[in-house]
């Protein structure tokens, strides 16, 4: 386990910010917001492909992050501690969304709906109208199949190629083994490329 | 021991070295069809971190306002909370309960004590003992009795003679 000293200096002063945190500085969470608002809200709207409920998702996670932050020991990097949350968060919220509506939220119609074509949901390049159509196209197969996923198998392929998170990283951030983890991910590519197999083979 | 879908993951990530990845390399049927699929593996990722990766966050600093907001609001409710309990458990925590306990206690045993000392029967008087340690002559008072009546509540006693002709001189009360 590294201690502080040895820690480089990001993560010394990423402790410093939990520390003053802890003694209840609202303004240091503030700056632990900014460092990672992007990136949680992007990984949760891979999760639920609704930028509405990534949004309160992410509020929802934040604020039990600055709950629960008296907890935070230090063992590992504020960044795996803050995904765990997100993920009990948003693993939570799918659960309870599958539950209240069956297996609609994964239905062909439903996700095609959910998604307007016009949508700026790739950065803005100059792309040509139909390269833009075809892009989000892409994207809307690539959502959809990401939602036939369970939960806990979304967020370990998005950890993994999204943000590039090792696998202990991955297993500390869901709770689970690293065992569990590279199964999942066997389960989850093998099911993607079975889906996605004509969309990277033709891109 | 790694499963194999573990050994597989580990080798699609480039994760195995040395005789762990001779060996499950050598494990495989068809090493060829292997190697297709981890680049179709490949292939898939940079597909996924492409088209994935760049979802930006609009109105970030919206989104800290709102977040500050909430924060704000739940640090004030988490007061209240606090103060709330604070009336409801009152006075009667736990520690104050045992020397609310104690000192009940002490003040009994100083009432217990004090009503005892003031309870303990009182002396009998000279004469009450003068007057049952006489003896009555039979041939004087060949009838006399004697009877003594108590009650204690009322801190008093009543002798009762009868047939008594006369208390000897010496008895005779002063």
């Amino acid at each position: 386990m590294q201690t502080e000293a040895t820690l480089p200096q990001s993560d010394v002063s990423e402790l410093d910010l939990v520390k003053r945190c802890q003694a209840g500085d609202t303004e240091a969470f503030d700056e632990l917001v900014t460092r990672y608002r992007t990136r949680v809200f992007g990984m949760i709207y891979n999760m639920v492909h609704s930028e509405q409920d990534a949004w309160d998702l992410a509020q929802e996670s934040f604020l039990k992050a600055w709950k629960s932050i008296g907890r935070f020991r230090g063992q590992s990097s504020f960044y795996t501690w803050i995904y765990r949350i997100v993920m009990n968060v948003t693993i939570d919220w799918l659960r309870k969304k599958k539950i209240k509506g069956g297996d609609a939220e994964f239905d062909d119609a439903i996700q095609l709906r959910e998604i307007d074509p016009a949508s700026k949901t790739v950065p803005k390049t100059e792309a040509l109208p139909h390269q833009a159509m075809e892009r989000d196209e892409i994207r809307a197969r690539i959502e959809q199949a990401i939602g036939q996923l369970s939960p806990e198998h979304r967020a370990v392929i998005l950890m993994k190629e999204i943000d590039d998170m090792q696998y202990h990283e991955i297993a500390e951030a869901l709770g689970c083994s690293i065992g569990t983890v590279m199964s999942r991910l066997f389960y989850a590519r093998k099911k993607l490329q079975n889906l996605l197999r004509d969309v990277y083979e033709n891109v | 021991m790694k499963t194999f879908e573990e050994k597989w993951t580990a080798w699609l990530d480039d994760q195995l070295s040395g005789p762990e990845l001779s060996e499950f390399e050598a494990s495989l049927p068809d090493k060829a069809a292997a190697q297709a699929e981890k680049a179709e593996a490949k292939k898939l990722g940079e597909l996924l971190k492409r088209e994935l990766s760049a979802h930006p966050l609009k109105n970030e600093e919206f989104f800290s306002h709102q977040l500050r907001e909430r924060i704000v609001h739940e640090n004030g409710e988490q007061g209240r909370e606090r103060a709330r309990r604070a009336r409801a458990s009152g006075w009667w925590t736990i520690p104050r309960l045992l020397w609310a306990g104690t000192g009940s206690l002490a003040v009994f045993l100083i009432c217990t004590i004090l009503v005892m000392h003031r309870e303990r029967p009182a002396e009998e008087s000279q004469y009450l003992t003068q007057i049952l340690n006489a003896r009555v002559d039979p041939v004087v008072s060949p009838n006399a009795s004697v009877s003594i009546f108590e009650v204690k509540q009322d801190r008093a006693t009543v002798l009762w003679t009868e047939g008594l002709q006369s208390l000897p001189a010496d008895y005779a009360a002063k």
